[in-house]
């Protein structure tokens, strides 16, 4: 179970997150939605840790363990995982080097033993399989060339070799058309178990009606506004987030 | 002896002219008149020279006049102990196990003991310890010795011809292409600091191709002074590649000269990697003969502590259609200083010339220091010409990423710098060599090899 309280944070000295209360339990799916500017994606990154992100007060709990205590990569470790709204490309690092360096890491923190090349291999292409990459495609450079949607699905991929217990999707919907969108999707929902939580952050209900949460809620300027069944996004599609501090069109 | 009269000599200067005169009777080829006057001619140039300086442009950030106090005497070799174990500390395991036919300098002096001369002859190669072809140079090594690419204005060069004890002269007759990568081993000793002058001649014939890699490494001698220049040159549709890993002692003092020219359809890919040294330059002139020819000429330098690198590079299209490439990368940690300085000249009706350079520095601390200085000198009107420089640091946003999937900070960091320098090692064509680059870079890094 992933429990936020009264979480406050900053960026370059900007109060962003003002208060955020949050509990997801284990297996759930809960969707994150709000207006731009509302805390979405610095929820993401507080969560996963990134440097800029600074935490002024509150906590968040992850299976009872203080998450804030951790560094990103303990945190890898201990299950997080965030599908980035933008991943990065590095070139010099082949695909294949990155997930099994990652693989590895991950499994040595958590006190198992390494895979064996051929082993690697093995899940690897199985798992890319299903989410129609091409194994040509990992011997290229991290994410350098890589479409939108083969980023993603990159993604969405390492989320699958790294077995997270708690999956943090940014975004992940943003610059995908409706096949990649589809493809993405049901690589997520093949990950969807009783024993993953899963927080899906979205500007669109779009996503939302692959990927079905069990609750959405609604950030409005770094607070939880309003939470709800499925229902609360589609009603969200139709009047817009004009109330919660958004533009008055329909998202 | 008639030297050119010069107002005032710094006290490294003057013993460098003095190791001259002490040694020049018993220097290999003291007594054949053409080595004799090459060496003359050579100790006058360095006379009015002296030891370069800041106010030499081409020597702006590396003061040699004031780094060198004094210039130790020349190596005296004693047959130091030398077996795989020593090759590996010297060089490391990658390099030491690099498969090639294997010629092994120790003390500035060509051991034949340890080296593979029978099975470069073999392959069709001619070759010998150059001390022994100082003697009676052959008739090829008097057209070539001093007479590849030489500069009249640099005085490392200039003592090297001086001084030079050993080395390899190493010939490659028409049309002989060596299926296995030469590797010239230059270590140092064991002992009281010294000076050591090596010099390697090689030339390849119409046709002939080879993989030359020199390497050097330290037996653990204490304040070593190296100068060593490899001669090139690359005959009409030859092909050489160059290649040089240089991890001498901390408080080594590395000068480096490579002079190629190239003739017509012909290709001299050269390629460098540097972490050792306290103070290091490595020279690179090469220069175009014959039309249709292509160079790359690239490397990278990995430097901590208060190491100084400096690579200073000319080339030189003195002939239409050639085409030239370029790429460094320096890694500076700590207090260390990177230098790259690339020159290209296209002379005019050297039309047709494409010639493009990029240095890219990543500073790993407040303290580091990258310096690049690119020159284009042209004076043709159709030609194709560039350079680049980039400095930075490592990219925070991509060590967040490298992390959040699981990788401890300082492996993600050691996975980046890899990354950033692994660019510059695909120019060097040899797979188990860019292997074994990699995995030194991953050994400088303290992580172990992918």
């Amino acid at each position: 179970m992933l429990e936020i309280k009264n979480l406050h944070a900053n960026v370059d000295g900007r109060e962003i997150l003002k208060g955020l209360d949050l509990t997801l339990p284990t297996g759930e799916v809960h969707a994150i939605m709000g207006p731009n500017g509302s805390g979405k994606s610095t929820l993401a990154n507080v969560l996963a840790g990134k440097e800029d992100y600074e935490v002024t007060e509150g906590s968040v709990t992850w299976k009872g363990q203080d998450l804030l205590a951790l560094s990103p990569s303990e945190r890898a470790a201990a299950g997080v995982f965030l599908a980035f709204q933008y991943p990065m490309e590095i070139p010099g690092v082949a695909t294949m080097t990155f997930l099994r360096s990652a693989v590895n890491a991950v499994r040595k923190a958590r006190g198992e033993d390494e895979l064996s090349t051929p082993d690697f291999l093995r899940v690897v292409k199985e798992k890319a399989k299903d989410l129609k990459i091409d194994v040509e495609m990992l011997r290229r450079p991290l994410n350098v060339g890589f479409s939108g949607g083969e980023k993603k699905r990159n993604e969405i991929l390492q989320m699958a070799l790294l077995e997270p217990g708690l999956c943090v999707l940014d975004e992940t919907d943003s610059g995908l058309d409706i096949d990649a969108l589809r493809i993405v999707a049901d690589g997520v929902n093949k990950l969807r178990s009783p024993e993953r939580s899963m927080l899906v952050i979205t500007h669109y209900q779009r996503l939302l009606n692959y990927i079905v949460p069990d609750r959405v809620h609604v950030l409005s300027a770094g607070r939880v506004a309003r939470s709800g069944g499925p229902e609360l996004a589609v009603e969200l599609e139709k009047s817009g987030y004009a109330e919660y501090g958004g533009e008055a069109t329909a998202a | 002896m008639d030297l050119p009269v010069q107002q005032f000599r710094t006290k490294a200067e003057q013993e460098l002219l003095d190791l001259y005169t002490k040694a020049a009777s018993a220097l290999p080829g003291a007594n054949n008149p053409f080595v004799a006057a090459l060496r003359e001619k050579a100790i006058k140039t360095y006379g009015s020279l002296g030891l370069p300086h800041r106010r030499v442009e081409a020597w702006k950030y590396t003061d040699l006049r004031a780094r060198l106090d004094e210039a130790h005497p020349l190596i005296a070799a004693l047959g130091a102990a030398v077996g795989e174990t020593e090759l590996e500390t010297a060089l490391g395991k990658p390099i030491a196990a690099f498969p090639g036919y294997r010629l092994v300098l120790v003390e500035g002096e060509l051991r034949v003991d340890l080296s593979d001369m029978a099975g470069l002859r073999e392959a069709g190669a001619e070759v010998t310890s150059l001390a022994h072809a100082l003697e009676m140079p052959p008739e090829w090594l008097r057209q070539t010795l001093g007479q590849v690419n030489p500069r009249e204005d640099d005085a490392v060069l200039a003592l090297n011809t001086a001084l030079m004890t050993g080395g390899v002269a190493l010939r490659l007759p028409e049309g002989v292409t060596l299926k296995k990568p030469v590797h010239l081993i230059h270590l140092d000793g064991t002992g009281a600091p010294v000076t050591m002058v090596t010099r390697n001649v090689v030339v390849a014939e119409e046709g002939a191709s080879a993989t030359v890699l020199e390497s050097y490494g330290s037996l653990g001698l204490k304040g070593l002074q190296r100068n060593a220049v490899t001669e090139v040159k690359v005959g009409d549709k030859a092909a050489i590649h160059h290649i040089k890993f240089q991890r001498e002692a901390a408080d080594a003092l590395h000068l480096g000269v490579w002079l190629a020219n190239l003739g017509v359809d012909a290709r001299y890919n050269a390629f460098q990697l540097s972490t050792g040294a306290s103070l290091a330059r490595n020279q690179l002139y090469v220069r175009f003969d014959g039309e249709g020819s292509a160079t790359d000429v690239s490397g990278a330098f990995l430097l901590r502590g208060k190491q100084h690198c400096d690579t200073t590079l000319i080339v030189e299209h003195r002939v239409p259609s050639c085409e030239s490439r370029e790429l460094f990368k320096a890694v500076l940690d700590d207090e260390a200083r990177g230098i790259f300085q690339g020159k290209i000249i296209v002379s005019p009706g050297a039309q047709k010339t494409d010639g493009k350079q990029m240095a890219q520095a990543l500073l790993l601390s407040e303290t580091a220091e990258f310096d690049s200085k690119p020159e284009l000198e042209i004076f043709a009107d159709d030609v194709v010409c560039g350079h680049g420089a980039t400095s930075g640091q490592i990219d925070e946003d991509l060590l967040f990423y490298l992390e959040s999937r699981g990788l401890p900070e300082p492996q993600a960091r050691a996975l980046l710098i890899q990354a950033f320098v692994g660019e510059a090692f695909e120019q060097v064509e040899d797979e188990v060599l860019r292997e074994a680059f990699s995995a030194a870079a991953a050994d400088w890094l303290g992580v172990p090899a992918e």
